[in-house]
């Protein structure tokens, strides 16, 4: 667990790295196997088809060399790059593909989101990999995918056809980009089809992605594009993702006209925000039918407040040695990034129940505020105000508990709240309940709709 | 008729009776005065006064450069003044002047100061409470060394208290010749515990009746509870007036106040990421206002988002940083 809480997966864009995982987020456990070795499926010699090992060796002479796959794509790539103001060094960088006709590019959301949220203070540049560069503008944006279509007047590029299947897993794949601003660079690996438990559809490369190729084609054997680089997981090796491609016709569809320029920042992060609140009424608010609960010493707790909901029970290390704490933690591993360093649309919900081991009244109570003490939040004042909080005695189903609620708006995304709501069960001086339902980025009434859901189905029956 | 001379620090330094009717009082630096005054604002033969028979005193300037004042005003050469009591500048030398006929106010009650007839007990009851106090704490803890973790806290206090009264039981020596170590140690003592004790039981109140106002008000409480005991042991160890030594116990409480703000300015407000919880949950509490229901909480949280909407537009006008790059 201590373990999990160092691996977080950042975003590939250049300078502008971006933690997408919460840092407590247990998922990152799953994604990062430590120990044991991955399990090769050993073929049975006797099934082993001679056609077929021939086919495979044709096959990756074809493929065998990632020479022939940069040299088909060298014309399709291009860096994008993100100027401040006046500034001839860049800001930020990524990278991007031309698709369609050529005359489109593909690239990360997060890639060109500083342009899209101050497009009086950013402006954005190509260069590809012949020296040409000009300006770029953004025809379209998909928040939820972390995709964006851009273009350039006059550019136009060898397109690379686009695979919509998700590669089967331990195909070979190839990514290319410009890592570390290094310049082009192809990285060999294995796709290993979708990441599991997720909502996000995000494909789990194992190979080499670093900062920089966000935006870049992820490649199979015969060329064509399965996903766009987007993320990587630091401290760990070779844990990459990729957006699927089937994403891209959509936004394509949508990206024939250019975004208005005479839209101002605060239309643009309207759209943004609407972007968002849409993902989140499909995946945050998704109910799943009856709000499944868990029992535990009396306590009914709710669980899959919605369908995507993962948790875990763990006997949880106690601050005090006559204190026994048990945990169950709840929570949806869904992160957009609408901004470097802004994530929004998470879900964390921790039940605690300290149990009073010999302690007086007095000393378990001590305890028990110990533990309500509300941990810090994380935000940077740019991005966030501060939270306005109310404070109740409330009658649950069962039981009485003080619970304190707090919200913060986001300072760019008026549409959007951080709630941190924390219950602390009062009525039994040998057994206390610590619930605390964490909301980052969401809307104000989705977020209270879960509020309600998560109040209502706390009980406790002595 | 009686003259009494004091310092400019206010300390007497002359105090002299003059009687019968036609007495004179020459008042100079020369040697043949009946006050001789050493001061060289002075002239040698400076002013004359003259008890009447009527009990009342005649000033006389006797024609000096710097003149001769009473009660402030100066005294005409050829004409002189007559009163029956006051303040007599001569040079800058003060000299008060008392006659039969100045009114005397009625004696003052005895009245024994409670606590230094009780200071003993006092004493003790003070600095057993502190002791409680930091034990209760401790306990509350519940560490698994109760016994070592207990007797760490109580030396901890004891020495504090010593120093503490120590430190004024010295003023007092230097300032009025007596330690008064009960006096100090009950004044020293019964503050900590009343505030200390007072903390304790405003958290159940506030819990008990869910408003956390209780700690501004604790905060005040031992803002006034600080003023108090200075005060109290600047009256003890000084020779200074009420007013003085309130000012002084004022000063030093402005002071504490003031230092205590700035090293938890850091926690104040615009710190956008402080979670605030009401007031600490007491267990088993019989509460003595009704719980809410679901529903009405949850109206509250309509509010909490026009609050965060406050909040919002307060730190874009504190900060417009981020929006003034978008437009």
């Amino acid at each position: 667990m201590k373990l999990a809480r160092l691996v977080v997966a950042v975003l590939i864009c250049g300078s502008a790295t971006a933690v997408v995982a919460p840092a407590e987020d247990p998922r990152a456990s799953t994604e990062v196997p430590t120990g044991s070795p991955p399990a090769q499926q050993v073929p049975d010699a006797d099934a082993v088809d001679a056609a077929a090992v021939d086919a495979d060796i044709a096959n990756q002479e074809l493929s065998g060399d990632a020479r022939v796959r940069l040299d088909a794509a060298r014309d399709a790539v291009v860096q994008i790059r993100g100027f401040f103001d006046k500034s001839a060094s860049s800001a930020f960088h990524g990278s991007g593909f031309a698709v369609d006709d050529g005359r489109r590019i593909v690239t990360n959301y997060h890639v060109v989101a500083q342009a899209v949220l101050y497009p009086r203070q950013y402006r954005l540049e190509f260069l590809a990999s012949d020296g040409r560069k000009g300006p770029v503008h953004v025809l379209a944006i998909d928040v939820r995918n972390d995709l964006a279509v851009v273009a350039a007047e006059t550019l136009e590029l060898q397109p690379l056809k686009l695979r919509s299947e998700i590669p089967a897993q331990g195909e070979r794949a190839w990514s290319i980009g410009f890592p570390l601003n290094l310049g082009l660079a192809i990285t060999e690996g294995v796709a290993n089809g979708l990441v599991e438990n997720s909502m996000e559809q995000r494909i789990h490369y194992t190979g080499a992605i670093n900062g920089g190729m966000s935006g870049g084609p992820a490649l199979d054997a015969r060329g064509r594009v399965y996903g766009v680089n987007v993320s990587l997981v630091t401290g760990r090796q070779l844990v990459g993702f990729v957006v699927p491609a089937k994403h891209i016709p959509a936004l394509l569809a949508r990206a024939s006209e250019p975004l208005d320029p005479t839209l101002s920042a605060q239309q643009l992060r309207k759209r943004v925000t609407a972007q968002v609140l849409a993902y989140e009424a499909e995946v945050l608010e998704a109910p799943s039918g009856a709000t499944r609960t868990q029992d535990v010493r009396g306590y009914t707790l709710p669980m899959q407040i919605s369908r995507h909901v993962e948790c875990s029970t763990v006997d949880e290390p106690s601050p005090h040695m006559r204190v026994r704490v048990e945990a169950v933690s709840c929570w949806i591993p869904a992160r957009i990034s609408v901004q470097a360093g802004v994530n929004v649309a998470g879900f964390s919900m921790q039940h605690r129940i300290l149990q009073s081991m010999g302690l007086h009244p007095l000393q378990f109570e001590r305890q028990v505020n110990r533990l309500a003490e509300a941990p810090r939040r994380s935000g940077a004042p740019a991005y966030v105000a501060p939270f306005a909080c109310s404070d109740a005695l409330v009658s649950l189903d069962g039981f009485d508990a003080r619970i304190s609620t707090c919200l913060r708006q986001y300072r760019l995304f008026a549409g959007l709240f951080d709630f941190d709501v924390t219950v602390v069960g009062v009525d039994d001086a040998k057994q206390a309940l610590v619930s605390r339902l964490v909301l980052q980025g969401v809307g104000f009434e989705s977020g209270k709709r879960i509020m309600e859901r998560y109040l209502g189905a706390l009980q406790w029956t002595p | 008729m009686l003259i009494e001379q004091t310092d400019p620090q206010g300390q007497r330094i002359l105090r002299q009776r003059f009687a019968g009717a036609g007495t004179e009082c020459r008042v100079g630096r020369d040697l043949a005065c009946d006050i001789v005054v050493d001061d060289e604002f002075s002239a040698p033969q400076h002013a004359l006064l003259t008890l009447l028979a009527d009990g009342r005193v005649s000033v006389r300037d006797l024609g000096t450069r710097n003149g001769t004042r009473v009660d402030g005003n100066r005294v005409p050469v050829d004409a002189g003044a007559v009163i029956e009591q006051g303040e007599i500048i001569v040079g800058r030398t003060r000299l008060h002047v008392r006659t039969l006929r100045t009114p005397l106010r009625p004696e003052r009650m005895f009245r024994r100061d409670f606590v230094r007839r009780h200071r003993t007990v006092l004493a003790a009851t003070g600095v057993s409470a502190c002791i409680a106090y930091g034990g209760f704490l401790r306990w509350l803890d519940a560490p698994p060394l109760l016994l070592r973790s207990i007797t760490t806290a109580v030396l901890l206090i004891l020495a504090l208290i010593a120093l503490w009264t120590g430190l004024w039981a010295l003023i007092s020596k230097l300032n009025q010749g007596s330690w008064k170590v009960r006096v100090h140690a009950t004044i020293a003592s019964i503050g900590v515990a009343f505030c200390a004790w007072g903390y304790w039981l405003t958290g159940l109140l506030a819990f008990a009746v869910q408003r956390s106002v209780f700690v501004e008000t604790g905060v005040a409480v031992a803002g006034a509870v600080t003023l108090a005991v200075l005060y109290m042991h600047v009256r003890e160890a000084t020779r200074y007036e009420p007013r003085t030594s309130l000012a002084l116990a004022g000063t030093a409480t402005l002071v504490i106040s003031a230092v205590a703000w700035i090293t938890t300015v850091g926690d104040g407000d615009g710190d956008v990421n402080r979670v605030d919880l009401g007031p600490e949950v007491r267990l088993g509490v019989q509460r003595v206002v009704p719980n809410r229901d679901i529903a009405d909480y949850l109206a509250e949280v309509d509010k909490l988002e026009r609050a965060a909407g406050r909040e919002r537009q307060k730190s874009l006008l504190d900060a417009p940083r981020a929006e003034a790059m978008a437009e």
